[in-house]
């Protein structure tokens, strides 16, 4: 199913990450932003699942952070990722505390859920379904279950790691992105036709 | 692979349309195209462990479709980010700014070390030897300790051995003064002949402390030293007194010191520490 696929890519990546940070801890600024560019894209998508249309800002603060408190940094790519994620979450807990005390149209939402609602089948769900809706929707789940699930996939962080940016433990982690999953897929509707696919067959459609 | 189903745009407030690729998810340099083959192909259903894989194997392969969708989907999330240089601008700036200022010199914290595995590992042999360590203290310290816990106990080996560890734990071999230090700390009363089992922790506690000089000063060395009719004779009385019992093998550490009484018994050292080894 190509489920090693996605671990190996993202350790290739992650050398380089690793090297662009050390440089950058030794002060090379182009470093830094190679960095930069590596790390951004998931962050981005984490906090968009988190904090929705907030999260560029969120992730600004996160890189002043992130920028400031290099130096302390240990670890190598993958746990760069797992550090920055930290500190983005950090700060989107803090923009959602801050969020309560003066509420956030909820209309907005729900445009994006009307514009590209779910279909019924697989092919057309793969065709229509945007990205912005699948965050929609995990944004929608209980926030644990969008956690593991954003930190696992979007990040792309392993389990030990997904864990300790969580606080907590492996199988819970594990638990709740299988959950968060499934009832995001509950939400998508039946996939009808697929029913004897072999989802191998999916999963290689590279 | 992307290219099928894609998205809106990155600005979350656009319309949400089932257009192909936007121009800057395609080709652009740097994030966007690093992004995707960096976090592409989310489909590692199963490798959530245990929990994902076997409801899955299972059969319910509408639900995994979705699910692998699903992953394909959200981890085109990152695929759509366009690189926005005035984030990036504004994150450099504030590095070169940290930098100047020397903050990056600043110390690690717990929560700033990521290193893989061997810090794990170190954390957990951390645990093992402080572990370790205190049940050496524990054992090894048994006897000492118990002198001075003994006294106004009723019974020497199981409650002394209960009582040790907190009293141990602060004298791993500073015997001497962990020993005249408990036993003014333990309710002394008024004479109390020792009991048999107060004497044979005495005596294995002997070979412990023997050679640190305060700890003989102690009442309950005293009275070991009265008992065994001076401290000349100390080894000889222990080493019968501990014969006679059905346990001669003292615990822990006074047995790896080869049930040999220091050098302060002096002429009865060697005699005791044959007789000894002999009925072994």
């Amino acid at each position: 199913m190509g489920q090693g696929a996605e671990p190996r890519r993202v350790q290739a990546y992650d050398g380089e990450l690793g090297a662009a940070v050390a440089r950058a801890q030794q002060g090379d600024e182009a470093a830094f932003a190679a960095a930069y560019r590596l790390v951004q894209p998931g962050l981005l998508g984490y906090l968009r699942g988190l904090v929705g249309g907030d999260a560029e800002d969120v992730a600004s603060d996160a890189w002043l952070e992130i920028a400031r408190d290099l130096g302390r940094f240990k670890g190598d790519g993958a746990g760069f990722r797992g550090w920055t994620a930290t500190i983005a979450r950090h700060r989107a807990l803090d923009h959602l505390r801050r969020q309560k005390v003066r509420p956030r149209s909820a209309a907005l939402e729900q445009d994006v859920l009307e514009l590209a609602g779910p279909h019924s089948t697989h092919d057309q769900a793969l065709e229509s379904l945007s990205t912005e809706y699948a965050l929609a929707l995990v944004r929608g789940l209980p926030r644990d279950q969008a956690e593991a699930v954003l930190l696992r996939v979007v990040v792309g962080l392993d389990g030990p790691a997904a864990a300790r940016v969580l606080g907590k433990r492996p199988g819970a982690v594990r638990t709740a992105a299988y959950r968060g999953l499934k009832r995001l897929a509950e939400q998508l509707g039946p996939a009808e036709g697929v029913t004897d696919d072999d989802p191998r067959t999916l999963g290689e459609s590279t | 692979m992307g290219e099928q189903r894609d998205s809106g745009e990155t600005p979350h407030r656009g319309p949400v349309r089932p257009a192909s690729a936007d121009a800057g998810g395609d080709g652009s340099a740097g994030g966007g195209g690093r992004a995707q083959a960096a976090y592409d192909g989310g489909r590692a259903g199963a490798a959530y462990g245990g929990g994902a894989a076997g409801p899955s194997r299972s059969g319910r392969a509408a639900e995994v479709v979705s699910r692998s969708v699903l992953e394909d989907v959200l981890a085109g999330a990152v695929r759509e980010v366009k690189p926005d240089e005035v984030a990036e601008g504004r994150a450099v700036a504030a590095f070169t700014a940290a930098r100047d200022a020397g903050a990056h010199r600043a110390r690690t914290r717990r929560r700033d070390d990521w290193r893989p595995r061997e810090k794990r590992r170190t954390a957990r042999s951390l645990k093992a030897t402080l572990s370790v360590f205190l049940a050496s203290l524990t054992l090894g310290g048994v006897a000492v300790a118990a002198i001075g816990a003994v006294d106004g106990q009723d019974r020497a080996g199981e409650s002394g051995g209960h009582r040790t560890p907190s009293a141990v734990a602060s004298t791993p071999d500073r015997a001497g003064t962990g020993v005249s230090g408990s036993a003014p700390a333990t309710p002394a009363p008024a004479d109390r002949p020792d009991t048999a089992q107060d004497t044979e922790a005495h005596c294995r506690a002997y070979e412990k402390v023997a050679g640190h000089g305060q700890a003989l000063d102690s009442t309950a060395w005293q009275r070991l030293i009265t008992a065994a009719g001076g401290a000349t004779n100390v080894g000889a009385y222990c080493a019968a007194r501990l014969d006679d019992t059905t346990a001669t093998d003292a615990p822990g550490n006074s047995g790896s010191q080869g049930n040999a009484p220091k050098d302060t018994g002096g002429n009865a050292d060697k005699n005791s520490g044959k007789g000894k080894s002999g009925k072994q």
